[in-house]
């Protein structure tokens, strides 16, 4: 068999692996459960466009790809470096955030009833 | 370090006679240069040169190979139909003591089977280390001792 | 002759970087909390897109493409443990607990968390 026919073969197999591929990490991405969660899978989803880009440099023989694919790469590595900061300065996870609400709900609660109930020994 | 520089010049004269200069061609002339110097290792002193440059080859090697290692026992871990994990997180206390030893061994640590490094110490005396397989902690601190951090102090020191 | 083997070892390349791209993302599905998702995706992640550039560079075949290719693989390399490793160390600060299925955490004992 012509070693270029594999080839081409072998970039359509690669193709469909690595849009499966994207479509699982998009998956992770929409479920989370939480931010950081999102931050791999949106680092991962990088990495997998770099070799896609990588993959269709080879297809359409087109060396400026490699151009695009390193600075694609730096600019994915400072996103998650980004990222890692908000986490950082954030400094609160999920679960904290929900018990924080619940909280400030249940207080807020209180002090309407708290509230109705002066009213109403007031009129007595 | 002055050798690396007389390395490199040999290299650029190389270019320069051959006429091209080329990334192929200068790659070449360093090749060249490297043989040239070390069939005057005894007369210009570079004994320690070509052993620190052979143990600098080697821990790229030994990193290459632990690289496409841990990518397999991924590939394999998330294959099985049922994974039995024992995640966990397990110090290990560090002999090197200056931070671009460190930070090596943390990137090694990190591309390699299994362990992922999480965070140092503020005293600098333990890395703490993510393991998928936690159960035995104590071999997992032994390979790494004997491998990374061994071949980094014969390199670097 | 020379030039049909570059072609079957960029092929094969290409083959297996995909391969190892598929199995980082079934990995992020799969694996329980954020720590291990975050082994899948920094090795067999950078693994896979540095596979697939060198096919890239291989297949080019004019140093120019060829160095670059290898200096984007290098870069990767470099910053795929740091990405990574800054992101475990933000989501333990922060308290992101290891799963249920952990079995130790000596992280816990030393580090205080404010």
């Amino acid at each position: 068999m012509d070693p270029t026919a594999i080839l081409d073969m072998a970039v359509t197999i690669a193709l469909i692996l690595l849009s499966l591929s994207f479509l699982l990490t998009i998956f992770r991405i929409l479920r989370g459960p939480t931010l950081p969660d999102r931050i791999v899978g949106l680092d991962m989803l990088v990495a997998i466009a770099i070799g896609f880009i990588a993959v269709i440099g080879i297809k359409t023989r087109y060396a400026l790809y490699v151009d695009i694919a390193i600075a694609l790469g730096l600019v994915g590595f400072l996103a998650t470096v980004a990222f890692a900061r908000f986490v950082l300065s954030r400094g609160k996870t999920e679960d904290d955030i929900l018990t924080e609400s619940r909280n400030a709900a249940q207080r807020a609660a209180k002090d309407a009833r708290r509230a109705a109930g002066n009213n109403g020994k007031g009129n007595t | 370090m002055s050798l690396f520089l007389i390395n490199v010049l040999l290299a650029l004269a190389w270019a320069a006679v051959t006429g091209s200069f080329t990334f192929l061609n200068l790659a070449f002339g360093f090749v060249l240069a490297t043989g040239a110097l070390s069939l005057i290792r005894e007369q210009v002193g570079s004994v320690g040169y070509f052993s620190r440059a052979r143990r600098v080859i080697s821990l790229m090697l030994l990193f290459v190979y632990e690289l496409i290692l841990s990518a397999w026992k991924v590939a394999v871990l998330v294959l099985t139909p049922r994974m039995d994990l024992k995640p966990g997180i397990f110090a290990y206390p560090l002999k090197l003591d200056r931070d671009f030893e460190i930070t090596l061994l943390a990137n090694l640590i990190t591309l390699t089977p299994g362990t992922l490094s999480v965070d140092v110490s503020d005293d600098r005396r333990f890395l703490y280390v993510h393991a998928i397989d936690c159960s035995d902690p104590d071999s997992i601190r032994r390979d790494i001792a004997e491998g990374f951090e061994r071949k980094i102090m014969e390199a670097f020191h | 002759m020379m030039a049909s083997l570059l072609t079957l070892v960029s092929a094969a390349l290409v083959v297996i970087g995909a391969f190892f791209a598929l199995v980082a993302s079934i990995g992020l599905l799969r694996l329980p909390d954020v720590y291990t998702r975050m082994h899948a995706a920094s090795k067999a992640g950078t693994m896979g897109s540095g596979l697939l550039l060198i096919a890239l560079a291989i297949h080019a075949g004019d140093t120019g493409t060829m160095s670059r290719a290898l200096a984007g693989v290098v870069f990767f390399l470099l910053t795929a443990p740091i990405s990574a490793h800054l992101l475990a160390k933000a989501a333990y600060s922060v308290g992101y607990r290891l799963d249920a299925i952990s079995v130790r955490d000596e992280m816990a004992e030393n580090v205080t968390n404010d």
